[in-house]
Formats: C-alpha cells, structure tokens, sequence
C-alpha cells in the first residue's frame, strides 16, 4: 500500500475513479490495452508499473482473462456438489477452452452448476438453456428457501421504501451519540468474520475529526459456500443502504461505498436500482431533509480477488492500488480510504443497524447470547434438503439448523465446513456440542465466521478436500507477507504430490508449514488457512494418514 | 519515567509512538531482532515476518508473535525477541524463502553483503525440505540500462525497491503485479530498465536487500579498498556520497543512510556519472599557446609563462588590466585562494563567479530585502511546512533529491504553487500552475501581492514589527492594473488569487526559486517580491517558512562567501567600504584594492573595449555556457592572456594561451557550501591521475611564484585561515564539521544555524520594494521580427554544458538537446516530432530536434544547452538582469522554420 497512491486517488476522488476506469477499460477484451492503461497513467498521475500492477492483480483484468466468454464457478460448494466436471463439458460444446475461465463463487451453492455468462449467473438447470442463454433469450429462475428461528431481522418483509425510511427520518432528527448509545447497548459485532464490535469502530472514526470521512460496505462475499451477503444485497437492499446512512450520520461520514463483488452483477444492479429510488425519494444528497446531514453512494464492482474481502485489500482496491493487506495501524477508522477515516463492516452488520435505531439496542440486545447478541444469517448448500438462506437467534443449536430449517442432508455427509474456507471443518459427531454463536464456535476450536455450510460428502476424499483449501489460498494470496505467499503454494504442491504421486507428506513439515501460516501471516488467509486443515488432521486422521510418512 | 516495557525481562523506557523493532534496536541493538523488509528509510511494511516477537501482556502469559517492524510497543508488554516459538517461526519462514532463491552465493555479487544470506545464517537453515516446486529461478537479468541491472532470480519479494521507488523517489517505475506466488516486480510496462520510466536515481538497487536489482558497479559487493565520505559535485543540495575505491580507483558509489542532507537517497548523477573523472579526455599536462598551437610544457614553464605575462601585463595597463573568474565547483578554499590572489597580488577587484549568471540575483535581491542573500531555512522544514511555492524552477531534473522531497510533498495534495512556463514534473502534482508567460514574473508576482494586500491576509503583527517600508509598498501594489497584468503574464486572474490565498492562509509557507527567477533582465526585482511576499505573510524567522533559492552549482553559494565577486570581498564585506579596505589590508598584509571591480559581462565589455588584457579562468567555460557566444569570443579573441584551469579541453580552451590540467572533487579536499549554508567535507578519495593538480595546489603555486608566500594547500589550515576574516565562518574547524557539516552562520563555539532571521533581519527590519513589470528589451526590441520565446531549461541526466555527464554513460540515457514546441506552432510550421528545426534570433541561428509537447504554451519553445554541437548560446542575448548583470538566458526572441539542406539531418 502507498500512502501518495492513496493521496493521488483521494485528489481525483470517487465519481471516476482508476478502479473503475480500469473495468471499464477491461470490458471489450477482458483485459486493458497499453495504450489505454498509459492514459489513465497521466489522468491519474501514478506510474505505469502501479497500473500494470494493479490489472494483472485481478481475475478478470488480468491480460490471462482475455477472451473469457464464460466462467464456470470453482468453489467449495459447487465443487463438493460434484457437479462442474459435467458443465464444463456441456459449455464447452459451445465456447473454446480459451473461452472459458472460472469464478470463486458464484453464490449460487444452495443449487450448484454455476456459470457467468454476459455479465449474468446461471445455476441448477440453466445449462440446459445455454444456447438460449447464447442468444440472451433465458432468463434465470434462481430460487431459494428463506426462513428463519426466533426473532426475524433481516428475513421479515420490508415494508414500502418511504413507510421503512421513517426509521432513517427519526436518527437524522436525533442526536447522533443517542444513536451510538443505542447501537452500544445492543451489542452488535461484525458478522464479516472477526466478530468486533460494531459501536467501538464508529465511536473511534466519530472520534477522529477530519471533514471527509467514509462509510464501506464490505460487499465482497468472496467466502465460497455463503451467499447471506447477495440475500440481503438482492432481497433487503434497503435494510443495508439505510444502515450505512445511519452509520454515516453517526460517525459524520457523507459517502458510502458499497464495494460488490463482481461475481455477483445483479446484487450491483439492485443496490444501484435501490440508490436512485433514494435520491427520487430525496433521501440522499446535502442537507437531507432540511438537515445538517449530507449523505450519497458511490456503487464499486470489484473484478475478481477474493482478498478483497480483507478489509485494508479492499479500501487499496477502491484507491486503484494493487489489494494488498495493508499493516495496522493506522487502522482505517484513523486512516482507510484516501488515508481519511474510514468505517468498513460486512453488508449483514450495516443491514443490522435499522433494526436497532427502530427498536434500541436493548431489544436487539435481548435476541441471542450475552456476547452473540441479535440473529445470525446461515448459508446452507445444496447437499441439504431445504438449501437456503436462514435467519437464527444467536445462540440457536446447530442442530436445530439443519434438521428443522434445512430439512437434514439429501445424502450421507461427513463433515461440514462452516464459515468460509478459513472455518472450521466440523465432523458430524461435533454437531450437538455447537450453538450458532461466536463464542460456541470458538471454544470448539472453529469459527462461526460467515456461517455458510458447505458440506463434504461422505464419499468425498479429504485429501481432495484440503488440497482444494491450498489451491484457493495460493490462488488468492495478495503474495504480500512471505508465509502465505510461499507457504500456500508449497503447501498445494505437497498434498498434490501426495495425492498424485508416491510421495508421503512429513508431518513434521506439514505442521512447521501450519505453524508458519497461522503465527506469521499478515491477514486472516495465511492465517486462517491451517484451522480447516488441522481439523481435518485431527478428525480426519486415518483418512489422511496414508498420504504421511509412517 | 515515561512509559516501560520488557524486553526478555528487563524493563526500558518507551518512546512515545515507537515499534517494537524501534524499541528493541534502540534499546539492545540493531541485529537482535532480524529483518528483510524493512529498511531505515521506508515505511513499515509487514511483509516478511521475521522480525516477530513474542508479545505477552502478563508475564509469563499467553504470548502473541508480532511482526515487530510495524507494531507499536505497548506499555508493560512482555516482549520476547528470542522464544522457541519465534527462532522456530523464522527459520521456517527462511526455509520456505530458499524454495525459491538460488543457492548461488559464493558467486553471487553481494556474497557477505547479503541481508538474506546474514538473516539464513543467523536463523541456522540447514536444509530445505519441501520438495521442488515452482520457482523464479529461469528469470532472466536485465543488463539493458547504463547503470541500473536486475535478476529477479534472486528477488524474495520484500517491495523495499518498490516502496524506494515510490516513497523516496516518487517516480513509480517500479511495482509488484500479479498475485500470490506470481507475485514478481515490474518496471512500467513490464519493460526492462532501459526502457521504463526509470530516472536511474539508484534507490532501488540501494534499497535491495540481494542482488535482485543492482547497478553495474556492483555498488553492493564487499570488494573495496576503502570507502570516503565526500559531497557530490553536480548541484547546490550536496548530497553526501560514499565512495568505494578499488586499486585506487572509483568503483562504485552510494548514499548514506545517516546524511543528513540526503538521507541514503542521491540521484544519478551523483550515484552513477562519475566515469568523467579518469576519462582519456582528461587533461593530463600544462599546455602553452605557441604558434597558434597548444603545445605541452612542464608546470615550471607554465608558472614562469603566466607570472611574467601577468607581471608585464600589470606593469603596462595597471592591475585592472586583469581578471578572474572563480568556480562554483570549486571549494571554497580554492575559492578564497582565488580572490586572494586577484586581491592580494594582482590587485584588482576584478574577480568574479559563475554566480554570476545563475544566482546574482538572488543574492542582490535578498541583501536588499532581508540582508544575506543565502536561503533563509533548510531543507528539513520541508517536513514543517503547509505550503510550499516553486518559482522558476524545475527541481525533479536539477536538483533531484530536494525535487524528489518537493515531488513527495506535492503528491500528498498539500499546497503546492508552480510559477512555471512549463508544466514540470512538480507542475503535474501542484495544486496551482500558473503557466505564465516567460519574462512576466514581477507581472504576477506583483498580481499575488496585491490579492493578498486587498484581501486583508496580510501578517499585520509582522509587517508591523518586523518591516519596514510598507507603507509606500501597499499603495504602489493596490494601484496595480490587475486587467493588464492578467494579459500580461497569460494566467487567469482566478488562479492567481487562489494561488495567492493558499499560500497566505497557509500557517507556513515555503518558497523556492531557481534560475528562472534570476537569468531574467528583472531577475533581482523578482527576488525582492518573492521576499515581499514571505514578509507580507509573516512567512520568515522559523520553522518551514523562508525564501530558498536552489542553489544551482554544487559551491555556488561558498563562491560567493568568499569573495569571488567584484563588490565584496570574503564574508560579504563590502570591498569598497575604507573600513574594510583596511581590515582586508591587515588580514592579507598587502595592499588591497577599493575600486569598483568588474563583474563577467563586463569583462566582455572592457576586453573588447581594449581595456582587458588578461583573463584568468578556473574551471569556466564561458565560449560554451555564457550567452551570446559570438560576443564571448570577440572577448576572448580579444586578450593578451588567457588562463584555464580545467579538466577537459572545452570550448573555451581553444582560446586560451595557457591551460593548466586540474583535478576532479573525487581527487581533492576541502569543502563546499550547500544551498542550505551547510559546509561539507569534500575529502580526497582517490589521488589526482598523473600531470594534474587541484586548483588549491595551482592558487597556492602562483600565490608563492608571484611571492606572496601561501602555505601549502591543506582544508584544515585553510579553514584556520577563512574562519579569521569570514565572519559566519568563525567557529568551523575541519574536525567540527563532522560528518554532516555545518550550515552557517558558526559562532566562535561551533553553533550552527538552520534558520536565519529568526528574531532580526540581518539588516535589522526587512525592507519591503515595490517593482513595476517591465517587458524585456529583448522583446521590445526584437519581439515583432521574432515571435516566439526561448526558454532554456536542463534536463536530469545532464549537468549544465555536460562537461562531466557527457563523459559517462547518462550520455546513452539522454543523447542529444531537443527543442519543445507546442502542438499548434508545430502544425503551423509543418514541424513534426523529430523533425529538425531552424531557430533563428537576431545574433544568430541554430538547428535543434523537435519534441511536440503541450508541456509548453503556444508560442512558447523550451531547449536545453548540454550538447556543445548544438552551441545553442549563439541565439541567446547580451541582456542582462539591470541590478546583478545575470544574463537572460530565459527570454530570447525567436522565429522558426523547418531546417533546411544539410541542417535536416542531425550532425
């Protein structure tokens, strides 16, 4: 990360910026021209080498993605669900192996058989239709369960946009640190993954006066197997732009950006559709409403780095700079985007907000557990019965989860991999001793993480498994800090070896290489890697002891 | 006692705001805790990981492994820099390196220098035990630039040259692209050195901790004799540089990371063109003019040649007869040697500098204003500004390291004023270009002031206390013609009073003028209002505020502190001041001359007037470099004596009967004065090439020949001698100044001074001058016949007439001068890119390369003068700036055309 990157793309600001003068630069070939990307060298006033740097960072600017017509899913779920061999197969009978990529993950692992095409996903059945889809005459008819256990925040009907912003016209009429104390009391923690406190970060970016501030919406669900952040992006977009207006009014921010994925394009569509309803309804722009309060969006499509998820990747994704984790402190309440303070939270978080101002945080406090307070959204795949997004209480047994909501699994499993690719493998037999928490999941040595569930059937080899989990994390390593650079890579080339070859992993090795990852990484990749990897381990011990030496 | 923590259980105070790995090195040592990406002039990175620590709250608590490099100490930590954990963490993180390093290092260029071998060997890697996998072992080395290599086999991905590139420089030739294990450096477009945007500056290799990027000196490699501390030569920021020398000679150079000028940075010209200096052009013996030849005789012949010539000469015309012109990249003991001797022996005031006609100006326009003509603060209050405004000058090409700190400054979107023609590197990140007209600066100047003065922004309390002549000041400015100025200088009156704004709201503003200031006909009236403008602000006497010129040559500044010029004598004393005529005659124990000496265009003028008969030069080439060539050499041409002290055979040197073979900074001691007032060490690295001596040893032979009785050259006696009559000299010894010198005035004790007029101007109260904008008589005389304007400029790789630079291998980086036009004239005239272009002024014509560029206006040409075949001074004119007589090398008037017959192709 640069700091004068930062300064340059603060002076030229949001409305155009590099990041999206790249994509858009990117959107006949698949990649930028030289000619093209030397313009925007001397508009944006950086170097040649920070634009070749930034486009061969990303999956779909990377001169390896020209002529990508199709993308067919590759993540855990779809992957799992064993269903792609057979796309691949079916896609290739209209585009060349040139023509086709992959994507990491679609979203769409409650029915699998995932593809991008022209900008749109398919799943399930769709690859039926492909020649229609060929000739854009198809359209997707994704479908799936919601429900919920408990107390529905996110997965209650919203009412009409003006009836529902009556909650966004009370806040702006209030003192903002009356909000914060709500928001305070009701405990709220990020469901990004790392669970902080939702209230500490706003305080602290209040705290710092500095007339630009920013609110991010962290959109970049890049977790395979969880799809909750495009259910509430596609289905309650209102419940997240009115959050992070909240957000704004509390800490004194007057931009949002809502940073999205650009694997899922209708979530961008939506969100953007729900933004221009807002200024109809003259709910953004200055001095909203007859207030003090000026609040706008700016919408990001992202092209394709799962570490943009990390926080600091994605405000350095945002600037034009190559995503790499950046160090803290300064931490981005203090310094983010444009090294201005900044608060970046998941899209559930924000989406969690109007809920608590309607009702105070008391009564969000009084959902959930003492420390897990409020719902949680689950993911479920398609090896359930009922695949879906569900809303629980927190603290709801797991249980609870997949026999009554998910309807149980539609065929033998043997452990379930909850929480993204750096969660926690869970066996079958831990099922009873979880609770939908943090604190449940971590005192069993996993991680609530996301909560997607992506299950691994029982006659899936966990070899492949974790082998699958080392290719990702080699995949999508900024290549920043040396332990996840290098550590996933030889990682990968060890269990592939195993896998392929007469070669035995040492686990004396294999468990340097895990100590390695989890104490030196930068971020959670690196460093989350070696938790899915040592459960299998430990669950998984006969299964996985043939490919060690003895 | 502040805040404490442990470290491996012993308590130590915390500095507020510190790392881990500050804490510990400062406390413990620098190699107690190991690094790879982490470097003493970067930022923290974070991506290595081997300077982990353990961190415990409690003792004997649950510990976290921090990377200690960008984590702050927090009070009452337990820290362990040594546990199982960490030794163990490091030495995997430093096998999984070796999976992808070659295992070459006996024959590698930085063996024993190695930060990655010192790091494996400290861990205690003994075998690698992944099996093969992919690698960067096949990348190829790029050996396609003068200067700078790469084998990025050997790079392990620490970004210290990226962020070098980035946060040192500024330049952003370097980056890491791809992703992951991908991950691999790039130079621009993924194009080798040779190529990329690269400004050759060296940071990188500097910055790298293997030989991933390198030079091709192999400055890194162990292989050296000796290394000596000196200054480097090319310009007024004096960048301290360590030289490696092998067998005697220079082998490589780099910066030091704990000088404090240039803090580890240096630029090209001082980290890689120092080849001139043992080239096969060098003169290497005393050549005297016979029969119209130069033929090579022995010292003593030369001696007994000049000092018979130069006795008879006085006898005949008297001793204004002669005259001297001194070097500003010469030491000032050289210097001083020199005026002495003009003084003391000749008996003249007829002793001058190439200050001349760069910075004359400045120094008259600041005496008269605040009474030193030096910079008023330092390049460290950079750091301590909010505004900085650049005035005619282009500091990314020429004065790289302080433009590498400007360019850092305005990319940070801070207040950054451009006065320009051009639209400079720096002009590109400022926040305010004001892209006037060439000539018209006392126009918008005087535009600035008068925003100011209406708007009420002015530092009463100051002006009140601290000035005098406001008054008369304010009403002349309020009258100003704002509709006239406007057209005048070009500059959209908007701009100009936003610009003006920014720099009077700023708390402190800074400004920095160069040569386009100065080599204007109203270049002293321009120095006056820039100081107008740091007065009316409040903008003087602390930190990061002040006037600072950028000094252009490298001792510019000391040439003129010791006396090498007409009017004043060594420590600015007034030379035709009785008084000081007498304190002179008692210090140099000769009759001293008190008539009015005559300055470089004078010396022209006298010469051909008959009135000159004897030149002595000391390393100037004035054929090549002063304007109006055809009137330079009608002088020349026109003496009974000329005297060159030089290192090659210039163009002057054709003219001269006398030339005696000098050595280069890299052979000599002594010191230069900086643009900052520091005094520095120049010390003698390797020893002067056979035939030559240091222009100190010539001085002090021709001083004894001519029997004044001068002990040998020596910088330490020698500053014994200048610390007695140069007053802001007083308390500098050789010893005291150290490794980072010391910026004057030095009291008696050794006190030196950052800041000057911090409670009282020199001359007491700052005096305010009002100047009417006047067009140049070049324009006026010549403007109608010849419409366009030529303004000269330099460019980075080479150094005024390059001399130096065009005897290394920056002459395969920049080749040849270029003219710039804009677009539209070019269409006009049916010029294309590469086309070459007739510009023809009223003295004369030249055929120039055209570089199609909207970098200048229309009607507007820019040009350099490093190549002598292009002898671009044949154009330029004899006006000169009407209070310090420095040439206007900015304004000349031109018309021009496509080349014709043979002048199509370049010679």
């Amino acid at each position: 990360m640069s700091k004068n990157l930062s300064d340059l793309a603060r002076r030229k600001g949001l409305e155009k910026n590099l990041f999206e003068e790249l994509g858009k630069a990117a959107v006949q070939t698949g990649t930028p021209e030289l000619d093209e990307m030397a313009k925007l060298c001397d508009e944006f006033l950086v170097g040649k080498s920070t634009v070749y740097g930034t486009v061969s960072f990303y999956d779909f600017l990377r001169p390896e993605n020209k002529g990508k017509k199709v993308y067919v899913c590759n993540g855990s779920a779809c992957l799992t669900a064993g269903t792609q061999t057979e796309l691949k197969t079916k896609l290739r009978s209209k585009f060349s192996a040139q023509e086709v990529g992959e994507m990491c993950c679609l979203g769409r692992c409650h029915e699998n058989s995932a593809f991008h095409v022209n900008g749109t996903n398919y799943s399930g059945s769709d690859i039926d239709s492909i020649d229609s889809i060929c000739k854009k005459d198809h359209h997707t008819k994704e479908l799936y369960h919601v429900g919920s256990i408990g107390t529905p925040i996110l997965t209650i009907a919203q009412p009409p946009v003006e009836e529902y912003y009556k909650i966004y016209e009370k806040v702006i009429a209030t003192d903002p640190l009356v909000c914060l104390a709500e928001l305070k009391d009701s405990g709220l923690r990020g469901r990004g993954g790392a669970g902080f406190s939702m209230a500490f970060k706003l305080e602290s970016c209040r705290n710092v006066e500095d007339d630009m501030k920013f609110i991010v919406c962290n959109a970049d669900e890049g977790d395979p197997g969880a799809y909750s952040d495009r259910y509430v992006m596609e289905q309650r977009p209102h419940a997240l732009l009115m959050g992070m207006m909240i957000a704004g009014y509390i800490t004194g921010a007057s931009v949002g950006v809502v940073y999205i994925r650009g694997e899922y394009p209708e979530s961008v569509t939506i969100i953007s559709d729900a933004i221009k309803l807002l200024h109809d309804k003259k709910f953004l722009g200055n001095n909203i409403l007859g207030t003090n309060f000026n609040f706008d969006f700016k919408v990001i499509k992202a092209q394709g780095a799962y570490i943009c998820g990390e926080e600091t990747a994605l405000l350095s994704s945002i600037e034009g700079q190559r995503p790499e984790v950046r160090v803290r402190p300064p931490y981005p309440t203090q310094k983010g985007l444009f090294n201005k303070p900044t608060v970046v939270n998941n899209v559930e978080t924000l989406a969690n907000l109007p809920f608590i101002m309607q009702n105070g945080g008391k009564k969000y406090a009084s959902i959930g557990t003492a420390k897990s307070t409020g719902t949680k959204l689950i993911s479920l795949d398609g090896h359930f019965n009922r695949p879906g997004i569900y809303e629980a209480d927190m603290g709801t047994s797991l249980r609870v989860i997949i026999d009554e909501l998910g309807g149980g699994f539609r065929h033998p499993i043997k452990a379930m991999h909850i929480g993204g690719p750096l969660g926690g493998l869970v066996p079958l037999a831990k099922i009873d001793s979880l609770t939908v928490d943090f604190d449940s999941f971590a005192k069993e040595g996993f991680l609530l993480g996301h909560a997607s569930v992506v299950c691994i059937p029982e006659d899936y080899p966990l070899i492949d498994y974790i082998e699958h989990l080392f290719r990702f994390t080699s995949h999508e390593s900024c290549g920043k800090c040396f332990p996840c650079r290098l550590g996933s890579t030889r990682g990968y080339e060890m269990i592939d070896k195993a896998r392929n070859t007469d070669y035995k992993m040492d686990r004396q090795l294999m468990d340097d290489l895990l100590e390695t990852l989890e104490t030196g990484s930068l971020c959670a990749l690196g460093g989350g890697l070696p938790l899915p990897i040592k459960n299998a381990l430990k669950y998984f011990d006969s299964e996985l002891a043939p490919y060690f030496k003895k | 006692m502040g805040k404490t923590a442990y470290i491996n259980d012993q308590l130590f105070e915390i500095q507020d705001g510190e790392t881990i790995l500050s804490f510990v090195r400062r406390h413990i040592g620098k190699d107690i805790v190991p690094t790879l990406c982490d470097a003493p002039n970067l930022d923290p990175f974070g991506a290595c990981r081997v300077c982990s620590v353990d961190v415990a709250l409690v003792k004997d608590g649950p510990a976290k492994a921090q990377a200690s490099c960008h984590t702050p100490v927090i009070g009452g930590s337990f820290i362990y820099t040594d546990s199982e954990r960490i030794k163990r963490l490091r030495k995997n993180i430093i096998e999984l390196v070796l999976t992808d390093h070659p295992l070459d290092c006996l024959t590698c260029e930085v063996n024993n220098n190695c930060e990655l071998q010192t790091v494996a060997a400290k861990v205690g890697i003994r075998d690698v035990r992944y099996p093969a996998g992919k690698n960067h072992l096949d990348k190829k080395k790029d050996l396609s630039h003068p200067y700078m290599t790469s084998d990025f086999s050997k790079c392990i991905n620490c970004g210290r040259c990226v962020r070098a590139c980035d946060e040192v420089q500024g330049e952003m030739v370097l980056s890491m692209a791809g992703r992951g294990f991908d991950s691999h450096i790039v130079k621009s477009f993924n194009d080798n050195f040779f190529e990329s945007d690269c400004v050759s500056c060296g940071a990188c290799a500097q910055a790298c901790p293997t030989s991933a990027i390198s030079d091709v000196f192999e400055s890194k490699s162990i292989v050296a004799d000796k290394k000596v501390r000196t200054i480097c030569t090319y310009c007024g920021v004096g960048c301290n540089l360590d030289v490696a020398v092998v067998d005697g000679k220079v082998k490589s150079i780099q910066a030091p990371f704990d000088a404090e000028v240039n803090q580890g940075h240096t630029c090209l010209k001082g980290r890689y063109a120092f080849s001139f200096y043992n080239h096969v052009d060098r003169l290497t013996t005393p050549l005297i003019r016979k029969n119209g030849k130069l033929e090579p005789v022995s010292w003593d012949e030369a001696y007994d040649f000049i000092a018979d010539k130069l006795t008879s000469i006085k006898a005949t015309y008297g001793p204004d007869s002669i005259s001297g012109i001194s070097s500003a990249r010469c030491t000032n003991e050289e210097n001083y040697l020199m005026q002495k001797f003009f003084r003391a022996v000749i008996g003249t005031n007829n002793i001058d500098s190439c200050a001349r006609v760069c910075h004359s100006p400045t120094a008259m326009g600041m005496q008269r204003a605040f009474g030193t003509g030096a910079a008023t603060n330092s390049v460290i209050d950079l750091n301590y500004t909010d505004a900085i405004m650049i005035i005619g000058a282009n500091p990314t090409d020429a004065h790289p390291v302080t433009g590498a700190k400007l360019k850092q400054f305005a990319m940070k979107g801070k207040t950054t004023i451009v006065i320009d023609p051009r639209r400079t590197e720096i002009a590109r990140y400022a926040t305010h270009h004001l892209q006037l007209k060439p000539g018209t600066n006392v126009a918008l100047l005087n535009m600035m002031l008068f925003y100011i003065a209406s708007s009420g922004l002015e530092d009463k309390k100051f002006i009140e206390s601290r000035t005098e002549g406001y008054d008369d000041f304010k009403k002349q400015i309020l009258s100003i013609d704002i509709d006239q100025m406007e057209k005048i200088t070009g500059v959209d009156r908007n701009l100009v009073k936003d610009a003006a704004m920014s720099y009077a709201k700023a708390p402190n503003a800074m400004s920095y003028h160069g040569l386009g200031v100065t080599e204007h006909s109203q270049g002293s009236y321009t120095v006056m209002l820039i100081s107008d403008l740091a007065m009316i602000t409040g903008n003087i006497g602390r930190r990061g505020v002040g006037v600072n010129p950028l000094r252009g040559q490298n001792n510019v500044q000391g040439a003129a502190d010791m006396g090498c010029q007409p009017h004043q004598g060594a420590g600015y004393l007034n030379s035709y001041d009785p008084e000081i005529n007498k304190l002179y005659e008692s210090f140099y124990g000769r009759k001293i001359p008190i008539g009015k000496g005559l300055k470089i265009p004078e010396m022209y003028d006298a010469s051909i007037a008959g009135n000159l008969k004897a030149m002595w030069l000391m390393g100037e080439d004035l054929v090549q470099t002063d304007p109006n060539t055809t009137v330079v050499i009608a002088a020349m041409k026109n003496l009974e004596l000329l005297v060159v002290q030089e290192i090659f055979m210039t163009e002057t040197c054709h003219y001269a009967n006398v030339i005696l073979p000098a050595a280069t900074f890299f052979e000599k001691s002594g010191t230069f004065t900086n643009g900052e007032r520091r005094i520095q060490r120049v010390q003698k690295v390797v020893e002067p090439i056979a035939g030559t001596k240091s222009d100190g040893d010539i001085m002090v032979d021709i001083l004894n020949k001519m029997g004044y009785p001068q002990a040998p050259y020596d910088p330490d006696t020698m500053l014994q001698e200048i610390s007695k009559i140069v007053p802001f000299f007083a308390g500098v010894t050789w010893q005291n100044l150290a490794e980072n010198g010391k910026q004057w005035p030095v009291l008696p004790d050794g006190t030196d001074t950052e800041i000057l007029h911090i409670d009282t101007f020199k001359r007491g109260l700052g005096k305010f001058h009002y100047f009417d904008w006047k067009e140049s008589e070049e324009l006026v005389k010549n403007g109608k016949q010849y419409p366009y304007i030529v303004t000269t400029n330099r460019e980075l790789e080479h150094y005024n007439a390059g001399t130096m630079t065009r005897r290394t291998g920056n002459v395969d980086i920049l080749t040849e001068d270029v003219i710039m036009i804009h677009p539209q004239d070019a269409a006009t005239h049916f010029i294309e890119e590469g086309d070459m272009v007739c510009v023809e002024s009223p003295r004369g014509k030249v055929d120039i390369k055209a570089k199609i560029t909207d970098e200048v206006k229309q009607g507007v040409l820019s040009t350099t003068f490093h190549f002598p075949d292009l002898t671009l001074n044949m154009i330029t004119s004899s006006e000169r700036d009407s209070e310090a007589m420095c040439p206007e090398y900015k304004i000349v008037a031109v018309n021009i055309r496509k080349s014709k017959g043979k002048y199509k192709e370049k010679v």
